[in-house]
């Protein structure tokens, strides 16, 4: 198992505390823009868990992101349960789905699997968009509650809600480290190099190939779930469409898959990016935002292939 | 190798640039009011559309037109020291999340006095909400879902009729037609799409079909933006409704006029809404829209009566070049409810504004609607007065049919058969 050295600790306390300071020094737009960018993160960091290490490309996810959404929601508004409970709750159901989801799904490989993902989310979309009890297509309005950190509801500042998202995105980091060092992380990567071949190595691919997607579900949801109370409002199309699935790649993805980092710095970059081009482009209406979007992208996965992080972490490699 | 340097730090310059040359300075004495719609996106052209009723009006407030119109007559507004609105826009893409974010922009950095806006009611609900944590007056004349109001804010006024008072009015309109012709219609055939829009309506329909006592056949919710809809339409047609109902944005609707010609549905009339008024609807299905009945706040005939209607219809023409249609002249009237209550308050402070709205009260003949006035209900502020009217597509325009009052041109009903038709 390798240890994290002085130097990783150093810079990664000089993260931590610019991630604990920078919230309060900046107007709530920024607070906004930070929070986003750690639910991406947290996100990320979920998705790498299964996509990164085990090899299986979700572009699902945003099914698990709605199901943590609305089971906290749906338990708050109908049996008044508290969200703290909703996020375990929905993080459980999400794990389960998955299971369930994941199983028949077990032989299926690369695009294969993507594709199986893609149909599994659309038909959760589908199923929300119908369903009365749930609101059907109008979605829930989660009431504004008192203020307080048991009510997970803030109302007069965003600061409480920068540094739960920011505990969350902590956690699932040490989840994501715990994985990739142990006995389970070896056998993901086993995995993804070759069924065959971690199979005749006495790995149950089948098994944990489900440990890997149960995890991820479980921390997409508490993303999920996150975001229902903190935008309030949550309708099968802002909560499970396919491009919430699809930015979630993006950011593991651009950050640099397969590194417990690689996808919080994805979501630095692409999050801030698409929220001030908006802001400061968009009321044109020239779309032009999305244009500087959509060119660095492709500039990232054309000169960095294997995602910024790997960038980064090459030059810090080279000065030692 | 250096020749990629320099291209890549080129292309950072330029973007830094291009992010830094962002909102102009500000001028002296204006009132900034933030405006959040769609500007990209699906719904873009319908964001643009609102934009322009935006602009036009506060070009009205802030310049001296002779029009019947709240501040028209003088620049900016008086009791404010002449001071003239600004619009700051901020583009939601549609998505929720954003109408919240934009919104808590404008108030806290654009330092916007009053929020106006968003058009799509989820985006809607956000936004206001971000306005009412911030205590923020917001003013909105777009956004069509009942909930917006039912949710007892007290910073959020709407101007226009939301889905319910509108599906009030179809079964108004139903028994109005019975009083007037005998024309007796029992069942009714529902078909809607499903998002919050669509279902909604439906919701409202189902009730008031109900109280008024007409038996629904059909109910049809089906996924936005198919791209085929024979087994709905054929659904409806076994069914047999008197009256079909149909709720929907711009390409569902074209495809269903579409669907309805080729599978020969004729019932009694059409009573549908949103899509089919949409300035690009005409233009697609041309004479295949004739006969069906759309309910709206605004049509252009209504300066026949109202000499107001064609001025600002007029110099909206000339100014886009682009006959003004629904959604505009819905966008139009927020900022002269903001204007007029920002100057009976003499001042921008979001509670005088707030207090000021409470008392808003603009004759009819001072707005381009065919309402009594604008006057905001004490707890659930939605404007009293607003109610929708009924169009009738005929020759390729839209004239207005019902009320009986305000009618320009003779209803045409039953449904002429398609085979009938030259």
């Amino acid at each position: 198992m390798r240890n994290i050295t002085g130097k990783q600790l150093i810079v990664g306390g000089a993260v931590l505390a610019v991630l604990i300071i920078l919230p309060l020094l900046i107007p709530p737009f920024g607070q906004h823009v930070v929070i986003l960018t750690l639910i991406f993160a947290m996100c990320g960091v979920a998705w790498n868990i299964m996509g990164g290490y085990a090899g299986m490309f979700s572009f699902g996810q945003a099914a698990f992101f709605g199901i943590g959404a609305y089971t906290s929601s749906f338990l708050l508004m109908t049996f008044n349960v508290s969200p703290w409970i909703g996020l375990v709750a929905g993080g459980i159901l999400s794990s389960l789905m998955a299971a369930a989801i994941g199983y028949p799904c077990s032989k299926l490989r690369g695009h294969y699997f993507a594709i199986a993902s893609i149909a599994f989310a659309e038909i959760v979309r589908i199923f929300f968009n119908n369903w009365e009890m749930v609101g059907a297509a109008e979605g829930l309005t989660i009431p504004m509650r008192q203020e307080s950190l048991a009510n997970f509801t803030f109302n007069s500042s965003k600061l409480p809600y920068c540094y739960i998202i920011l505990a969350f995105v902590l956690f699932a980091l040490a989840v994501c480290r715990l994985v990739s060092t142990s006995k389970m992380g070896y056998y993901f990567r086993a995995i993804k190099e070759s069924h065959e071949v971690a199979q005749v190595l006495g790995v149950n691919v089948v098994r944990y190939r489900l440990y890997a997607i149960m995890i991820s579900a479980f921390l997409t949801s508490m993303a999920g779930t996150f975001y229902a109370q903190y935008i309030l409002y949550i309708d099968p199309a802002s909560v499970m469409v396919l491009a919430i699935s699809v930015q979630i790649v993006l950011v593991a993805m651009l950050g640099g898959a397969n590194t417990v980092l690689g996808p919080v710095v994805g979501a630095a970059i692409l999050i801030p990016l698409s929220e001030y081009s908006r802001a400061w482009l968009g009321y044109k209406g020239t779309g032009f935002d999305m244009i500087i979007y959509g060119v660095l992208i492709t500039a990232i996965s054309m000169y960095r292939p294997n995602g910024v992080w790997g960038a980064l972490a090459g030059v810090v490699r080279r000065e030692k | 190798m250096k020749m990629r340097r320099v291209l890549m730090v080129s292309a950072v310059i330029a973007m830094a640039l291009a992010l830094c040359a962002g909102p102009g300075l500000a001028q002296e004495k204006v009132i900034k009011i933030g405006a959040l719609y769609p500007l990209t996106g699906n719904l873009a052209a319908t964001g643009m559309d609102c934009k322009r009723g935006v602009d036009l009006a506060v070009q009205i407030i802030n310049g001296k037109y002779d029009l019947n119109l709240p501040f028209a007559k003088t620049e900016g507004i008086p009791d404010m020291g002449g001071a003239k609105l600004q619009i700051i826009y901020a583009d939601t893409q549609g998505d929720p999340k954003n109408g919240l974010a934009e919104a808590e922009r404008l108030i806290t950095q654009e330092k916007c006095v009053a929020l106006i806006g968003a058009y799509q009611s989820a985006v809607t609900k956000t936004a206001s909400q971000a306005a009412e944590r911030l205590k923020i007056p917001y003013v909105c004349s777009d956004s069509s879902s009942p909930t917006l109001t039912e949710r007892g804010f007290k910073y959020f006024f709407r101007v226009s009729p939301h889905d319910g008072t509108m599906a009030r009015n179809q079964f108004e309109f139903l028994k109005d037609l019975e009083k007037k012709t005998g024309q007796k219609v029992e069942t009714i055939g529902l078909v809607y799409e499903n998002t919050e829009f669509g279902a909604n309506v439906g919701k409202q329909e189902k009730e008031y079909a109900k109280e008024f006592g007409y038996k629904v056949t059909a109910d049809i919710a089906y996924p936005a933006n198919s791209s085929d809809v024979s087994s709905e339409v054929g659904k409806l047609m076994a069914a047999k409704p008197d009256v079909i109902m149909h709720a929907a944005y711009i390409t569902d609707a074209i495809l269903f006029t579409k669907t309805f010609k080729d599978m020969n549905v004729v019932p009694k009339g059409f009573l549908n809404m949103a899509g089919y008024i949409e300035s690009d609807y005409l233009p697609s299905v041309k004479a295949d829209g004739d006969f069906i009945l759309v309910r709206s706040t605004f049509a252009l005939d209504l300066a026949k009566k109202k000499p107001l209607v064609g001025q600002v219809a007029d110099l909206y023409k000339e100014k886009y070049k682009i006959e003004m249609g629904e959604n505009t002249a819905r966008s139009f009237a927020a900022p002269f409810v903001l204007a007029d209550a920002i100057s009976r308050a003499k001042s921008t402070a979001p509670e005088a504004i707030v207090k000021a709205l409470e008392q808003t009260d603009i004759p009819g003949d001072q707005m381009i609607y065919p309402w009594q006035g604008i006057k905001f209900d004490p707890t659930t502020h939605q404007n009293i007065y607003a109610k929708a009217m009924l169009v009738q597509i005929q020759d390729q325009h839209y004239y207005t049919v019902w009320p009986w009052e305000a009618a320009s041109r003779e209803l045409v009903w039953p449904f002429p058969a398609w085979k009938d038709r030259k």
